[in-house]
């Protein structure tokens, strides 16, 4: 925002003559210092260390829990470059920007560094001993399910350690929580695959449909995905894989794709069955249950509910018949309704029609330990726990990994929930909104600094298991490692069964060596085991899949008709889950604030995606701060017109508007998951994120947006220098 | 009118501090010497004690206290110099593997001081002689491979380029000026590709070469 008066024309102005007077007094320094800076040697350096020359480490991302295996550089004992570790099938030697920034998170001046117990309004700082002490004195006389652990996605031996801990306590409420997560489209799959997470062969198919996945972005593994996309593009024997786009709101893989299909919100299943009506038109054989179906979804019908013409459906079944086998992935943005089961079980069926089950959707591998396997999170888990927090039931809560003030819908109340639980403990690395709500803060060492093991969600041939380990010393000597401090609460209750075990590394190390048989090591000494499974980052399970299972019938598959106009609230409110910032956990990381939205380039900000239309119809441009109300809140923010989002639609990217967290962090933009009402699916009780529906006002103020894209924005100046065109526009029959 | 001058004031505080910085050090292109200021080190450590020449007088046996130097190579300290960007400060271990069987000196204030860091396990605050801007690279490795290994100068010659004859000196201290303009009148001089050959070249003269 330009407040002042000065104008570009001053500015040159003066810095010309400015620049004269400097020129003519001469400039030109070489800033050689003597004796400014301390040169730190060695005492004694490991036989590896040579001062200037980097060593590498492997360990695991934990940016997200796509499980991507990294190699960090380490040059005179500071880690200063990640980068992907080949040895890993997940990311092949890759590793996408979120993971890069992963030393930000590390290094970030505003990590907590020591135990921090709530006085009044301020935290004050206390050793560790108090810490897990005062835990132990508040745990006494509470009753088991009078506690509860929450986390986010969690496997590996902190799970181990965090089961074991939560059964000494007698409780069994542990709730596993990702505001993000694909919880609808896990359930649906399970249902029509037999298995939660299926492999998705995307190298194998010649066309992919996607129903608002973003694969390549943010959507479960999208650097694994992002390859496979690359072999899909080349094609295995010349002929270039198709990728279609079904959205309401263009994400990073709608930009991607072949044919983008802005469709109503809320009717992807509608669409799913129009495709098969289609297909059966075009003559492809479908099993009774699922013609029975069908047959209502005549193109007529669905062209009418989508807003998808006939044409591009028709044309869509033509390709799917042409083209096989073919790939239908059902997304975020299908699966965040009231009916978005239904929704996904209808995509589904696509696939079961088109005979991909078995050829490129697969079984996933099977994990050999399930004890460590990846207990996921989703979003119902934390209405649970608001239930039993409202019910005053609980006493005693842990939360490590997540951030629930931020993330759950403003309908739920959470934050005031809350306080009705007497003693509230958070693992944090930053004062996020969560932990400066709790009694007792205890700070987390950063990834990069602790010991853990992780075993992904979405597994490729084998399943492994990932290897954390420190890449440098703890910057600071008040933080600890998860299993650490969980290690620290066992040995409170069950001393005698962890006594062998003086801090996490060496249960790590145990557990590890204890199996190396089971995990390729046999015949090995458990010191070259050990040594080569840290240098590796990961091991490698044995290979065995599962089955699928694909028992689903459609018959029962009822889907709603669009959803009414709401004369109050006339838009439909799709919150955008971005590659960079996700839930928003990571908005502390600057890298991330500046590096520009791929579609809009605004950096450091939230925005308002409107379609030109509806904001000419509302008369509000580029720039204006606008007000978004739902029923349950209401934020201003700049309004961004963007043509990759249906009229009906308006779309607010999440994770900012923080209003603690730290420096870059606090303060920038809004927070989207505010506006949310809590409508949840039917099926599953999961939170539908784009049910809430909101109105859009102007506040008359407005701004200069802050982005990459140049000053005319998306109309180039009126140049014509990369034109396009609807695809209703095209003749459709040329096209792929 | 006012607006010229707020924006006149605010670019020309902008740019007195920049200027005044200028003056401190002046720029300098030659080659030849421009002796930095004396630094004070946590160890007055004798260069010249350790890489000076022979005082042919002094017996072999090192229990007997020498007069002269004992010419030691400087990368048998400074390891890095042939195979990494910084030529590196010697770790204590390096001072104190010598020094643990030389008792002549064991006794002076140097080495006893030397052995205090050594008992503590600190590392000895050396300050920095020879500190380029962040956004300046120089690599020891090419050099040293250049002149040392491939055009067989000796060593002291080769790492006097820039350092001055350490071998003369207590504390190290600058000799040079090491601004880009001095690099650079090197740079452009040509310059054997080694010790046989008749072919030159100069050194490069891109600017990604050093700032990148």
């Amino acid at each position: 925002m330009i407040e002042n008066g000065f104008n570009r024309r001053d500015f040159l102005k003066v810095l010309g003559w400015g620049g004269a007077v400097v020129a003519l007094s001469g400039c030109g320094n070489t800033s050689v210092q003597d004796g400014a800076e301390i040169v730190t040697s060695y005492v004694e350096p490991p036989e590896y260390a040579l001062p200037g020359i980097g060593v590498y480490f492997n360990s695991t991302c934990a940016q997200c829990d796509a499980g991507c295996s990294i190699t960090g550089r380490v040059r005179e004992g500071r880690v200063l470059k990640l980068e992907g570790n080949a040895s890993s099938a997940i990311n092949r030697g890759k590793l996408c920007g979120l993971g890069q920034a992963g030393v930000q998170a590390h290094y970030n001046p505003d990590r907590v560094r020591e135990p921090l117990l709530r006085n009044g309004d301020k935290g004050e700082a206390i050793t560790w001993d108090k810490a897990l002490g005062l835990i132990n004195e508040k745990l006494n006389g509470v009753k088991g399910d009078e506690i509860a652990f929450l986390t986010g996605a969690v496997s590996g031996h902190v799970k181990v350690l965090l089961k074991n801990y939560l059964e000494a306590l007698g409780s069994k409420n542990h709730y596993a929580y990702d505001a993000v997560a694909p919880s609808v489209v896990r359930a649906a799959n399970k249902k029509a695959y037999g298995v939660e997470m299926p492999r998705l062969r995307l190298d194998k198919a010649q066309v992919v449909v996607s129903f608002g996945a973003d694969f390549l972005g943010a959507w479960v593994s999208p650097v694994h995905f992002s390859q496979e996309y690359a072999q899909f593009r080349k094609g295995s024997d010349g002929a270039r894989g198709v990728l279609v786009q079904i959205e309401s709101k263009m994400t990073l893989t709608g930009a991607n794709a072949d044919r983008w299909i802005a469709i109503r919100p809320g009717t992807e299943g509608i669409l799913a069955l129009g495709v098969i009506n289609a297909l059966d038109a075009a003559g492809l054989s479908l099993p009774a249950d699922v013609a029975a179906v069908s047959k209502a979804y005549n193109a007529e019908r669905v062209s009418k509910d989508t807003g998808v013409s006939a044409e591009q459906i028709s044309k869509l079944a033509t390709l799917l018949k042409a083209r096989t086998p073919s790939l239908v992935i059902a997304g975020g943005a299908a699966e965040g309704y009231k009916h978005g089961s239904q929704n996904a079980a209808a995509i589904a069926l696509l696939n079961r029609v088109l005979g991909n089950i078995g050829k490129t959707i697969e079984a996933p591998a099977n994990v050999p330990f399930p004890q460590v396997a990846v207990t996921t999170g989703n979003r119902s888990s934390v209405q649970a726990l608001n239930d039993s927090m409202a019910n005053g039931k609980l006493k005693v809560l842990f939360s490590y990994g997540v951030n629930p003030v931020f993330t759950a819908p403003a309908a739920l109340k959470f934050q005031d929930n809350l306080k009705k639980v007497s003693f509230k403990v958070v693992f944090a690395n930053y004062l996020d909104e969560t932990a400066l709500a709790a009694d007792l803060v205890l700070p987390l060492d950063s990834a990069l600094e602790d010991w853990g093991t992780a075993v992904p969600e979405y597994l490729v041939e084998a399943a492994q298991l990932n290897i954390q380990q420190p890449l440098m010393e703890k910057l600071h000597a008040g933080t600890r490692g998860t299993g650490d401090i969980l290690l620290a609460l066992l040995k409170q209750r069950r001393a005698n069964e962890y006594k062998d075990y003086e801090d996490f590394y060496s249960y790590l190390r145990s557990a590890v060596v204890k199996n190396k048989s089971a995990l390729g090591g046999a015949g090995a000494d458990d010191d070259t085991f050990w040594g080569e499974t840290l240098s590796e980052g990961l091991v490698k399970l044995p290979a065995s899949n599962g089955a699928l299972s694909a028992k689903s019938s459609a018959a029962g598959l009822v889907l709603p008709a669009p959803a009414e106009e709401d004369s109050a609230y006339p838009l439909h409110l799709i919150p955008a889950v971005t590659a960079n910032l996700r839930d928003g956990r990571h908005a502390n990381q600057p890298w991330l604030q500046e590096s520009p939205d791929p579609l809009t380039t605004i950096v450091w900000d939230s925005w308002v995606e409107l379609h030109p239309k509806t904001a000419a119809k509302l008369g509000i441009v580029e720039g204006d701060i606008v007000e978004v109300t739902s029923r349950s809140g209401s934020v201003k923010a700049q309004a961004y017109l963007f043509p990759g989002i249906h009229p009906d639609a308006v779309s607010i990217p999440l994770g900012n508007g923080h209003t603690a967290l730290g420096r870059w962090a606090k303060g920038v933009g809004i927070n989207a998951f505010s506006l949310l009402d809590q409508v949840v699916d039917k099926d599953t009780g999961e939170l539908a994120l784009n049910e809430t529906r909101v109105k859009i006002g102007k506040t008359g103020k407005r701004v200069m947006i802050v982005k990459d894209e140049g000053a005319a924005g998306g109309s180039q100046a009126g140049k014509k220098i990369a034109v396009s065109a609807s695809t209703d526009e095209v003749e459709l029959s040329g096209e792929v | 009118m006012h607006r010229f001058l707020c924006l006149s004031i605010l670019l020309v505080g902008l740019f007195a501090n920049t200027g005044s910085h200028a003056t401190e050090v002046p720029p300098s292109i030659s080659t030849a010497d421009d002796l930095g200021p004396k630094v004070e080190q946590p160890i007055e450590f004798p260069h010249d004690r350790h890489a000076g020449p022979r005082n042919p007088a002094d017996a072999a046996d090192p229990s007997v206290p020498a007069k002269g130097g004992m010419e030691i190579n400087c990368m048998y300290c400074h390891t890095g110099a042939r195979r990494s960007a910084v030529a590196a400060i010697p770790p204590l271990q390096k001072c104190v593997g010598c020094h643990q069987t030389i008792n002549s000196v064991r006794e002076t204030p140097r080495i006893q001081k030397l052995f205090e860091y050594w008992d503590a396990k600190k590392p000895v605050p050396w300050k920095k002689v020879h500190d380029l801007p962040d956004f300046v690279r120089f690599n020891h490795e090419r050099h040293i491979q250049r002149f040392v290994f491939a055009q067989n100068k000796p060593v002291q010659e080769a790492c006097g380029y820039c350092h001055g004859d350490v071998k003369t000196m207590t504390v190290a201290r600058r000799q040079k000026s090491l601004s880009m303009g001095w690099c650079v009148s090197c740079h452009e001089k040509d310059h054997p590709v080694d010790v046989a050959a008749t072919k030159t070249t100069h050194g490069p003269n891109d600017c990604w070469q050093c700032h990148k």
